[in-house]
Parts: C-alpha cells; sequence; structure tokens
C-alpha cells in the first residue's frame, strides 16, 4: 500500500508484476482494485484465525496463575496476534497488488491469484448483464463489487472488486457504454446506412471519446490506486415500478411453506399440551430454522424491489443487507416466466423470474432471477413489457390474460391439450397449451400454481419433443424448448400428437426466421428503443413492429441525445 | 407390460410414426456396431455378477440361484432390446438444423439450430476405438440440449463435425 502512495504513474505503466506477460498490455491501462478488497472478502477467515489465536494463548496458561502471570505473558499474547496480523496483512497486500483490471473497446481484462495466477477476457460484446453488489461490510466502508455475466456455464462472470461506489458505477456506465457499440464506432467501420440521425447519433458519440482522450493523461493523478476518472456517463433511467414492504410481507405470509409449518407448529402444540412432553417441540426446530431462514432471504433479498428502465437495459435494485443493483442489456433476457401460487389469487399476485445466460441456476432463494418478486396483474404485465415491448399480437393484453388465467373453456389464441390428456394429467390438462405470435411463444402451464412461460423466437437454443409409452397410447406429446440454465425450462406437457409435431417444425423455422432479424449484440448500433417500453401502451406496440427499418432511426437519435443530459448531474 | 403396444411395431425403425417422423427426412442410421459395443459392456456389468451369484449358490446356499437368474432374465431381456435401440436412432442433416431421434419406449426427438451451436465434441474409449466407432456430441447454450449421436465411424464422426462447425460458424449469431 505504501508504495501505491508516492509513485502510481510509473507503477501504472509498468508492465505486469510477475511473469504473467501472456498478453501484451500495449493500450491497456492496468487499474487496481480498492486496498480494503482483502479484508472485505476475507474477514471471516481473519476473524476466525485471531479466534483461534486468542484461544490457543489462554488456553497455554493455567487460569488459577493467570493474574500473576499476565505481567510475564501478555508479551507472548501481543506478539502471537501481531504476528498473525503481520501474516494476514502481507497476504492481503501481496494478493491486492496481484490484482488488476483493465478495459478496452472489446474486452474487460482481470488478473488475479498469487501463485496460481489467473487472466480472464470478458467480451464486451457477449455480455450479458452487469451487477454492482455491496455486501453489508462492503457497505460501511462505501465499497462494491461489479460482476460482468457473460455466458460462459457455471463461474463464468469477471467480478472486478472491490471498488469505491461511484466509481463501480462509472465503470459500469462505461463497461455498458462500451458494450452497446457507443465507443466502438470511433475505430470501427462506418455505419451501413447514412442517415440523419447517424450524423447526429457519431456527433454525440464524439464528446464521450474525446472526452476519453482528454482524461487519460491525467490519470494518474492525485488518486491513490491509480483509477482512471471514468468517462462514460450514466444512461438515465425511468423507474417503472417498486415493491413496497409491505406488499412483500404480505406475499411472503401467503407462501404454502408459511402455512404448512404454522399448522405443523399448532398441531404439535396440541400434541405438546395433551403429552406435557415439551421435548416434542425441539423435533420442530431444524424445519422452523429452514422455514425461518428461507424466508428471511427472500425479503432481505427483495426488500426495496425497484425496476426501471433505460437505453442500457434493465435495472434492477433490491437488498436489505446485501444491496443488489443489476442491468440487463436488452434482448438478454432467454425467457420469462410470470407464475402465481395458490393464495396469490385474492390478490391477483404475480412473480416474474427470467433466464439471463450467466446468471445460471441459483438455489431457491436466489434473487438474481427475479424480474418482480410480487405485483398485481398490471405491473407484471408492465414488467413483462420491459422484457418484449411488442409481443408481437395486435392484442397482448388479452392475449396474456388468456395465458395467465384462462383456460381450454375460455381458450380464443391457445391451443390446449385434448381431452384423452385427461387421464395422464387429470389436474392441469386444460391449462396444458401453448400459443404462438410473431415474436414470441407463448407456454402454459399449472393449475394450483399457475405458470405462463414466454420465449421470444430469437432466444429459442434448440426445440425436443418426447413421448412415453402412455403418452403414445393417448396419442399425446410433450414439446420443450432448451433456454440456457437458469429458473425456467419451457415446456408443455401431453400436446397433441400432430399438433406437437406441427409445433416443432414451425417453431424451428420461426426461431431461424427472428435470429436472422434480431437487434445485434451492440445494441445502441441500431436500436434503444426500452425506453419507449416504459409506457405499455398498444401504440408503443404498434411501433415496435416494423423494427427494422423505420423505428431505429428515430430511437437513435433519441438515447444519445439523452446521455449528455445526465452528465450536468454526474 | 401389454400396454406398451411393443409388437404393434413391426419394425422399430419404420415403426416410428407421427411426430417423430417428419415428412420427407432421410434418416441417417448409426453403425450396428454400436449394438455390438453397448452388448460387451452390458455383458460385463452383468455377467460378471451373474457368475459371482453363481458361484455362491454352488459353493454356500441355492437359494442365490434366485438373483443369479434374475440378473440373467434382465439380461437376456437387454440383448434383445438393445439392436433395436441402436436401430432407433436415427439423425439428419437439414439446411439450418440437425435432427437426432432416439428411443422405442421413450421417443426422443430434438432440433438443434446449426447456428445455436457453441462447440461440438468426438469421443471415443477404447471400446469404441477397437470397433471403429465414436461419439459427437453438440452443445448449445442451454444445458438442457441432449443432442447426442453414438456409434457413428471416426470418418462419418470427422465428417459430422466438420460439417457441424463450419455450419455453426456460418450461422452463427449472438445468443
Amino acid at each position: 500500500m505504501s508504495d501505491s502512495g508516492h509513485a502510481p504513474v510509473p507503477e501504472q505503466q509498468r508492465p505486469t508484476p510477475s511473469g504473467s506477460a501472456a498478453v501484451p498490455d500495449e493500450g491497456l491501462q492496468w487499474r487496481r482494485v480498492h486496498p480494503v478488497t482483502p479484508f472485505v472478502r476475507g474477514w471471516a477467515i481473519i476473524v476466525a484465525l485471531l479466534f483461534v489465536v486468542t484461544q490457543q494463548s489462554f488456553e497455554g496458561i493455567p487460569y488459577g496463575e493467570l493474574v500473576d502471570d499476565v505481567a510475564q505473558v501478555w508479551w507472548v499474547f501481543v506478539l502471537g496476534i501481531l504476528g498473525v496480523l503481520a501474516v494476514v496483512f502481507g497476504f492481503a497486500a501481496l494478493s491486492w497488488r496481484m490484482t488488476s483490471f483493465a478495459v478496452d473497446d472489446d474486452a474487460a481484462h482481470l488478473r488475479k491469484g498469487i501463485l496460481f495466477r489467473q487472466q480472464r477476457h470478458a467480451r464486451l460484446d457477449r455480455l450479458q448483464a452487469v451487477d454492482v453488489r455491496q455486501p453489508l461490510l462492503a457497505r460501511l466502508f462505501g465499497l462494491a463489487e461489479l460482476t460482468l455475466e457473460v455466458a460462459g456455464g457455471s463461474d463464468s462472470a469477471v467480478a472486478i472488486g472491490f471498488l469505491r461506489l461511484d466509481d463501480a458505477t462509472a465503470l459500469r456506465a462505461d463497461l455498458l457504454a462500451r458494450a452497446a457499440g457507443v465507443k466502438a464506432r470511433r475505430s470501427g467501420p462506418a455505419p451501413a446506412v447514412p442517415d440523419p440521425a447517424d450524423a447526429a447519433d457519431t456527433s454525440s458519440a464524439e464528446p464521450g471519446a474525446g472526452r476519453a482522450a482528454a482524461a487519460e493523461p491525467g490519470s494518474g493523478d492525485g488518486r491513490p490506486d491509480g483509477q482512471v476518472p471514468l468517462v462514460a456517463v450514466e444512461a438515465p433511467e425511468n423507474q417503472v415500478y417498486e415493491v413496497p414492504p409491505a406488499r412483500l410481507l404480505g406475499s411472503l405470509v401467503r407462501l404454502p411453506a408459511v402455512w404448512v409449518s404454522l399448522i405443523l407448529f399448532v398441531g404439535l402444540g396440541v400434541v405438546v399440551a395433551l403429552t406435557r412432553n415439551v421435548g416434542l417441540l425441539f423435533s420442530l426446530l431444524p424445519a422452523v430454522l429452514g422455514v425461518g431462514t428461507f424466508l428471511f432471504n427472500r425479503f432481505a433479498g427483495e426488500f426495496g424491489f425497484r425496476a426501471a428502465v433505460s437505453p442500457d437495459g434493465i435495472r434492477l435494485r433490491h437488498g436489505l443487507l446485501e444491496t443488489r443493483s443489476q442491468t440487463i442489456p436488452p434482448g438478454r433476457v432467454q425467457a420469462i416466466e410470470l407464475s402465481q401460487g395458490l393464495w396469490w389469487r385474492g390478490k391477483d399476485w404475480w412473480r416474474i423470474k427470467v433466464n439471463v445466460a450467466g446468471y445460471g441456476v441459483e438455489g431457491s432463494e436466489g434473487t438474481q432471477s427475479v424480474l418482480l418478486p410480487v405485483g398485481p396483474r398490471q405491473e407484471a404485465l408492465t414488467a413483462m413489457w420491459l422484457v418484449l415491448p411488442d409481443l408481437g399480437t395486435p392484442d397482448p393484453a388479452a392475449l396474456v390474460d388468456e395465458g395467465l388465467t384462462g383456460d381450454a373453456r375460455t381458450d380464443r389464441s391457445f391451443t390446449t391439450s385434448p381431452r384423452r390428456a385427461l387421464i395422464l394429467d387429470p389436474l392441469t390438462w386444460r391449462r396444458n397449451g401453448f400459443a404462438v405470435t410473431d415474436r414470441a411463444l407463448l407456454l402454459r402451464g399449472g393449475r394450483l400454481t399457475r405458470r405462463l412461460t414466454v420465449v421470444p423466437h430469437e432466444r429459442t437454443q434448440s426445440l425436443g419433443l418426447q413421448q412415453g409409452p402412455w403418452q403414445r397410447r393417448r396419442g399425446v406429446a410433450s414439446f420443450t424448448v432448451h433456454s440456457t440454465p437458469g429458473p425456467i425450462s419451457p415446456a408443455v406437457h401431453h400436446l397433441d400428437a400432430p399438433d406437437a409435431a406441427r409445433l416443432i417444425d414451425a417453431q424451428a423455422v420461426r426461431a431461424r426466421t427472428a435470429r436472422a432479424q434480431q437487434t445485434p449484440e451492440r445494441w445502441m448500433e441500431t436500436v434503444a428503443a426500452v425506453a419507449a417500453a416504459a409506457e405499455p401502451t398498444d401504440q408503443s406496440d404498434r411501433q415496435m413492429t416494423d423494427q427494422p427499418t423505420g423505428e431505429p432511426v428515430a430511437e437513435r437519435s433519441d438515447a444519445p441525445a439523452a446521455r449528455p443530459t445526465s452528465e450536468g448531474d454526474a | 407390460m401389454t400396454s406398451f403396444d411393443l409388437p404393434v411395431d413391426p419394425d422399430p425403425v419404420e415403426g416410428i410414426t407421427g411426430p417423430f417422423d417428419p415428412p420427407g427426412i432421410a434418416w441417417d442410421r448409426v453403425s450396428p456396431r454400436l449394438t455390438t459395443a453397448r452388448l460387451v459392456v452390458l455383458g460385463l456389468t452383468l455377467g460378471l455378477p451373474i457368475l459371482a451369484c453363481a458361484a455362491v449358490a454352488v459353493l454356500v446356499t441355492p437359494w442365490v440361484w434366485l438373483a443369479a437368474g434374475f440378473l440373467a432374465a434382465i439380461l437376456l431381456w437387454a440383448v434383445l432390446l438393445v439392436p433395436r435401440q441402436v436401430r432407433a436412432i436415427g439423425y439428419a442433416e437439414r439446411d439450418d438444423d440437425l435432427l437426432i431421434r432416439k428411443g422405442i419406449l421413450f421417443r426422443q426427438l430434438v432440433v438443434v439450430p446449426y447456428g445455436r451451436m457453441q462447440f461440438v465434441d468426438v469421443q471415443a474409449g477404447p471400446l469404441d476405438r477397437k470397433l471403429g466407432i465414436a461419439k459427437v456430441q453438440l452443445h448449445t447454450a442451454a444445458a438442457s440440449t441432449d443432442a447426442v449421436i453414438p456409434g457413428l465411424p471416426p470418418v462419418e464422426a470427422e465428417r459430422l463435425r466438420d460439417r457441424l462447425t463450419a455450419r455453426g460458424e456460418a450461422k452463427l449469431a449472438g445468443l
């Protein structure tokens, strides 16, 4: 830490610390994370070590002589603690020195590790989501960790941290701007279509680039860690909805887990009262602890949930102790599922989860893949329009209503299981069904817990069809859409076999056509229309339909123009 | 057991109809040597316990013949089933996607678009190499994609791998 204070600039230009020159460093500005990082990451280990040392030192002394000997022994005690501190500190300092990151137009780079060096490059055009996470301890220090999710299976994320909170948000803005292709235009080939909006666009991107150049010479000034003042501006955002704590509590109380454990508890109370055997109560302890942990994690994770839209995608903020601020760029949501448990029906509350490549599968209390923890139907629809501004049908609201609560008796657009499937699936056969629009496939299922899954055509990975012996006798088959790993596995069971055959055939074609027309990974280069989706009116839906031709022009000139306005605030 | 309507299919391959036989698709079959490979593995995993049971039956108590007979029945059933299963595996290269079909009792059809392919695995164990077959596995960004073609002759496996990767690159899009 001491050497970074006096000479930050040569420190930066010096090549990599030791023997990790696998990649040429030209043009890369390596930056350090905040020096407190090792302590925030390893506080539990440090506390445990201190505890062990203290314990050991005291146990060496017979208690009776403690008072007499304390004058002689406290040296050893203090030395032990100091020794451990020195080792921990040395290790922390070394690991801090060995961790550095850099960002260029195409990728984010991270180097870490003391003995086993690791270099990681994440391509920004493959960026799936950016999270800024603040665990409790990091919040006390005002620090945050930035996680870049790229779709590379489990543990493929690049975690840069910890940084000061404003540095982290600035870095996020920078990353998103680069991933959106705002800077790439500077050196890249000219856009294909020369239109007036383009001219406006490049000119509005130019100041950012110019400021980037201007910022570079002075990058070392006054900053202790060699952190470069960041350039890009946070894209403006509009809050769309938030979940008040009362509603969140109400939704948790209505979960079946709560009722089942309550009934168990009351039942056991009666038994205890009858038999006067209090010991029985302890048998419930693990269950109570389990349910309690689940509920608390969900409450703490989803507390203060707010969602906003910006040209850079959907912004989600939530958390009571550990806060998390997620940004999911446009087109990164692979599948979306609305669900409603039995006891949420009275309030017409819905919960929305999404599949985002890179977030992967998480535990039951995972809150990363939640788009809306709980909300009335109108809010759920709004949340859905955030992800899918255009459902590709003239009357999206009616279609979604049918998907949420309809069944075979009221269907107009859904194709459901035939009556033959009754014996295979007596409860949900009327609900099992699918509907296809120009842009997405809707799969419906669940009778007690209603579910509606929506997969945009261009996000289909592969398709599957399964049929067991009983299904064959009944002439039905199950249809699956394979999506990236996540909480949702889209499927619809027991479709009429010819329907299923037609669906898998047509869906393959639809997915292909949709992929051919999809927006590029660098979303700013053609379209940033999400902001328009904040108001889910039919009007905006209609505008989006002929998106490849007319719409991007208007949106493009609009979105970057919005960026400079927030520069004043930043 | 009769309800599984197995006997209805005169030929396990020709008998697969309905949604698992889209019209106008010419299915490629895998090598019959896959049958040998699977039978060898089965023979080892079931044959050794049968021998062990027989030995115990002769030396200790004749009751263990029951267990040996039970295992032998499973082996016999498997020996009858495996050739049909192997014949039921088929794949077809369409212009834009690959179709893989398998199973007689539990049928499965997977459609993998070339543009969705992330990488292709070709694997062959010692027995496979001895018999001259290999396994080709396609991976997409979805972990649930179960697209495996076992029992391909190595030349065909390589041709398929090259062709799939070439097509995948040509059509590669984002996630």
